[in-house]
């Protein structure tokens, strides 16, 4: 874990998708290591696209991202490879391997760092099972290990999700919308999981989310986007309510929290 | 208030109606087919049913190995035909291919394959390799590729693309993104035409007995030159039983897999 880092950088960053719409806007952003950043804004507003820019799903059609100073590649081949080699990212519909088995998932985060016949066959090598292993116990569902993927609840499935990110020994985590398909108790699970994780390890976490309470509540910087634009950068105990505004671009209604307001 | 229902496009369905009425009469025409004739003349086929009335029993000991080799003829099409199949079907899914170049190549090698029929796959083996069962199972490999190979790039379309995806991100390769994105979404409905395809392989091979490919089909035809009509009829009801015993093991292996 000596070269573990995680800054990113973005810089005049833009996406136009090809049906013309506007993704990202001339973007600069800089992202220390082991920062906790929560990414709001209303749906349509660059949140995914600005994740996905990190590890090249999403390619930038104009500037550039860097991480650790080296810019992402933006098209398919090795060096992207190599790069989201430390990448890890968890989604909002988890995307397990659902027929298989809970560590077989975990050990797919391991994938771009053990020989490629090897992976084939799934003859792991016991270092990388027993990164899988860990990185389940971290989660704290080690038990599951050789359960079937598809009969976990939600949030045991998001566990999993977290867990094959950290098989990756990530020097990033991507978050996108990890809490959106759970109910409000696993929510803060999940939500309170990612934290430790930060503050354990010194990952540098991005997370989407959509409720204003949750950003407030684990947040530590706040970047709030507005069709692509960025429109507020600042400490979680500061932003007000007026920020919010600005950034959805109306009120927000009671809708944008997860807990019901008293 | 409940809107009111759209008016119909009654001229199109009349159209349509009316198109679909004069080509069955235009082709019901072209080969004279008619009703009346078919009516007159159906106590002709009553003939060779009662001719072959009942299944001569005494013959069955007598396919056992001709049986056995049809078996095994289909067993080694459906294996090789299956095997090869996989790529086949996976460059030929849009959303798994390897660029428009390779999908396009391979798209129309598959309608080749499936334009030709399995009589000229077998002829054409058997000039390579001699008639007898080996061209029977050549000719079959091709025949279950096709089959397999355009029923599977369709499912294979229609996965959902978010697993592959998340493969690539923790910077798996191509290869690994199919093994583990792709395919394990897809394994059922795989095994499912692998089984039908072994179906199709059974009864295949009875008609490519007729060109000397070896198995059931070829004593099929040798009994029917004689014509010992109620050897036949045995042999039908063989091939029967067997595809319906296939096709039982194969639904309860599906039904597991589910």
């Amino acid at each position: 874990m000596t070269e573990q880092r995680g800054r990113i950088r973005f810089s005049r960053a833009g996406v136009t998708y090809p049906n013309g719409t506007v993704g990202m806007k001339n973007l600069d952003l800089e992202i220390e290591p082991g920062e906790f950043i929560v990414i709001v804004g209303s749906s349509g507003a660059g949140k995914s696209t600005l994740l996905r820019a990190v590890n090249g799903l999403n390619p930038l059609t104009s500037g550039a991202v860097e991480i650790d100073g080296r810019a992402v590649p933006q098209r398919e081949g090795r060096q992207l490879r190599e790069l989201r080699k430390r990448i890890g990212m968890i989604f909002q519909d988890f995307r397990l391997v659902k027929r298989e088995s809970v560590l077989t998932n975990v050990l797919i985060g391991r994938l771009a760092h053990v020989p490629g016949w090897r992976a084939m066959l799934k003859l792991w090598p016991q270092r990388d099972r027993d990164l899988a292993v860990k990185a389940l116990e971290r989660v704290g569902i080690p038990e599951k290990a050789w359960v079937r993927a598809s009969s976990l609840s939600g949030g045991q499935q998001q566990r999993v999700g977290i867990a094959r990110a950290l098989a990756q020994e990530p020097a990033i985590i991507l978050a996108d919308e990890p809490v959106a398909s759970l109910d409000p108790v696993t929510t803060h699970q999940i939500m309170r999981d990612l934290v430790r994780i930060n503050r354990e390890l010194g990952i540098t976490t991005l997370v989407n989310l959509h409720f204003l309470d949750l950003a407030r509540q684990y947040g530590r910087r706040i970047i709030g986007l507005r069709d692509g634009e960025l429109v507020y950068d600042g400490s979680a105990k500061t932003v007000t309510d007026g920020d919010f505004r600005e950034i959805y671009g109306r009120d927000f209604t009671e809708d944008d929290l997860l807990e019901e307001k008293e | 208030m409940f809107p009111e229902r759209p008016a119909r496009n009654w001229p199109l369905i009349i159209a349509t109606a009316g198109f679909l009425a004069a080509m069955t009469w235009w082709s019901a025409n072209g080969i004279g087919f008619s009703l009346i004739e078919l009516l007159c003349n159906i106590t002709g086929g009553g003939r060779l049913i009662s001719e072959s009335w009942p299944p001569d029993f005494s013959f069955l000991p007598r396919l056992a190995d001709p049986f056995l080799e049809t078996l095994n003829i289909a067993v080694i099409g459906t294996v090789i035909g299956g095997i090869l199949s996989v790529p086949v079907a996976v460059l030929a899914a849009r959303n798994l291919t390897l660029g428009r170049v390779v999908w396009f190549t391979d798209r129309n090698f598959m309608n080749v394959l499936r334009t030709l029929p399995d009589l000229f796959w077998a002829m054409l083996f058997a000039t390579a390799v001699g008639f007898g069962p080996v061209a029977g199972a050549l000719a079959l490999s091709v025949f279950t590729i096709a089959v397999i190979s355009k029923l599977w790039s369709e499912s294979l379309e229609s996965i959902d693309m978010g697993l592959p995806e998340a493969v690539r991100a923790v910077g798996g390769t191509w290869l690994q993104m199919l093994r583990f994105g792709a395919v394990p979404q897809a394994m059922q409905t795989y095994v499912s035409y692998a089984l039908y395809a072994f179906e199709l392989n059974v009864r295949a091979s009875m008609v490519l007995g007729l060109v000397g490919a070896g198995g059931i089909g070829m004593i099929l035809e040798t009994q029917r030159a004689n014509f010992e009509y109620e050897r036949v009829a045995l042999i039908v009801l063989v091939v029967l039983v067997a595809v319906l015993i296939i096709e039982e093991i194969s639904e309860a292996i599906r039904s597991r897999l589910a």
